[in-house]
């Protein structure tokens, strides 16, 4: 079986600075792989291993900083073959449709592929969304929250956990499917593993050598933190009968 | 605020119609409400276009493209789409048809012009962005707690919609219920937290029972459902896309981190309790008491309860 995990290079959130204006500084934030999308890429390794004869690529769409070779080993140091991607400045903070277009382009471009995997969301902007479109993109079927993934005489039968409820499908290839975050717990690679990782073919395409769209449907207005909430900052010092009777009252008032 | 001519609405759940029917009624002229299940059940909406009953044959996602066919038929200047799972996805493959892109977990949604701006949490809750979609038809993707549940007038008056059968196969070979417990943060008008302070499980016990005698969900921050899995997941404040409402949130033994103050900034009132009187949260709150939560709850519970 062909699988395609994707992925999506995100920036180191603790290394995002919230500048004095409120908007974020990403200078210092390094891109790393998106924290959901490993589990995108466990749950094909894992898919290959109990059907044999498989293998799972990276497919990733992005900025020239995907060129990083420590990103890339990132990527593939986790049971992926091999990675495909298109890399273009424009891609910069494309929206969801954008993206999703872009990965159907690269997914096409690949070829044969059976089994399309996403992270829940991206872990920087978790909207949640590409993986859906990318199905009704791919013209193919498109579901999320899947939470186990097994093969069934060349179909698979699938669990989604939704709200209240766990509902087990039987679908049929190709597919595209966003999976959970507790689907697996996936590999932290070893020494030995980002080393080979550095071998594994990686297949960098760009604007012309893929049709992409770098234009963005919604446009984005601000990205600001939050300002301070202006609270009454009534603190008691010290867990004394008298200051819980005060916390007491102010808490009676407010209910 | 300006209003758009025709506002739809795809709910999943029957206790989201009200709310989301309120919104589309602030937002729009005219209302519609795309429903499957029960019919009857969908009222709220100037028309109410069935799609048929649920069943294990017929689960939501084989609707999908009757709704896709529907909204380019109808063209409501915008889709208001349940955030549940099922509504992410169904709002993804409507945008996708309708070539856009969604505007996910909209905290607010404001109307200027023809266009629709939303404001949401971005970068694990370290920021909001708005954005502002001008698209044929925009696709909006929001939960509990943003509309206000009005009472509408709408007559409801219902078109059932011919089904149009998907090309590929999906089987429904079994639902069950979710083992555990189902919690809804977004619905509860208030929270008790709960936070790292909380050395042992067994104390958890004292939180829960200040929760129960002031009537509030437990909620809690990450450590506590994600490195000791103290608690479900659906508990954890600090997801992005959580943005909670309640009129009071009492945080216990919760440092203040970022992610999780921002998910809770639009409380009415924040209480904090915390040992030590440098956490952050001190700083975001409006009553705060340092002290041990071992002392502070059992004599708050006990006052409580009179």
């Amino acid at each position: 079986m062909k699988i395609v995990a994707c992925i999506k290079a995100v920036p180191e959130e603790q290394d995002i600075v919230v500048k004095s204006d409120y908007s974020l500084s990403f200078e210092r934030a390094e891109l790393k792989v998106g924290q959901y999308d490993l589990n995108a890429v466990e749950a094909g390794v894992q898919l290959g291993e109990a059907i044999g004869d498989s293998e799972t690529i990276i497919a990733t769409v992005g900025t020239t900083k995907l060129k990083n070779s420590k990103l890339q080993k990132s990527m593939l140091s986790r049971g992926a073959s091999q990675l495909f991607a298109v890399v273009d400045d424009s891609l910069e903070s494309v929206d969801s449709y954008a993206t999703a277009k872009n990965l159907a382009a690269v997914i096409k471009q690949i070829g044969d592929v059976d089994l399309v995997l996403c992270g829940e969301g991206s872990s920087d902007i978790y909207s949640q969304q590409v993986g859906a479109m990318l199905g009704q993109l791919l013209r193919c079927v498109s579901l999320n929250a899947v939470s186990k993934i097994t093969p069934k005489d060349g179909n698979l039968l699938i669990e989604r956990t939704l709200e209240e409820e766990i509902e087990v499908l039987e679908i049929q290839l190709p597919a595209v499917l966003s999976v959970t975050t507790d689907i697996n717990t996936a590999r932290i690679p070893g020494m030995k593993e980002i080393l080979a990782a550095g071998k594994k073919p990686a297949t960098l395409w760009g604007a012309s050598d893929v049709e992409i769209i770098s234009t963005s449907c919604t446009e984005i207005i601000s990205t600001l933190a939050p300002p301070p909430a202006d609270r009454m900052k009534i603190i008691y010092e010290g867990d004394s009968e008298e200051n819980i009777n005060a916390l007491l009252e102010n808490l009676r008032k407010v209910m | 605020m300006s209003k758009l001519e025709k506002v739809f609405v795809i709910a999943e759940k029957n206790e989201s119609i009200k709310e989301l029917c309120s919104g589309a009624a602030q937002l729009g002229e005219k209302t519609g409400l795309i429903w499957a299940g029960k019919k009857g059940a969908a009222t709220k909406a100037d028309t109410v276009y069935y799609l048929g009953e649920l069943s294990n044959e017929r689960i939501l996602e084989h609707y999908v493209p009757t709704i896709v066919n529907l909204v380019k038929t109808e063209k409501p200047n915008l889709v208001i789409v349940e955030a549940s799972k099922k509504g992410r996805l169904i709002a993804g493959i409507l945008a996708a048809e309708m070539g856009t892109s969604v505007l996910t977990d909209a905290a607010e949604i404001t109307v200027d012009d023809s266009a629709v701006i939303t404001k949401r949490m971005v970068y694990g809750g370290a920021a909001f962005r708005t954005e502002r979609s001008n698209a044929e038809v925009v696709v909006v993707c929001t939960g509990a707690g943003v509309f206000e549940a009005a009472e509408t007038s709408a007559a409801g008056a219902v078109v059932e919609v011919p089904f149009i059968a998907s090309s590929f196969e999906i089987k429904c070979v079994e639902k069950r219920v979710k083992p555990g417990e189902t919690v809804n943060l977004r619905a509860a008008k208030k929270i008790v937290a709960v936070g790292r302070g909380f050395s042992a499980r067994e104390d958890l016990q004292l939180a829960e029972k200040l929760a129960a005698v002031i009537g509030a969900e437990v909620g809690c921050s990450r450590p506590i459902a994600e490195e000791e899995k103290w608690m479900v997941k659906a508990r954890y404040i600090g997801v992005s896309g959580l943005m909670l409402k309640p009129d009071l949130y009492v945080g216990i033994g919760i440092s203040g981190q970022i992610q999780h103050m921002v998910g809770v900034s639009s409380a009415r009132t924040i209480v904090a309790i915390n040992s030590d009187k440098n956490a952050p949260i001190f700083r975001q709150c409006d009553y705060g008491l340092v002290g041990d939560l071992k002392v502070v709850l059992p004599s708050l519970i006990e006052k409580l309860s009179k």
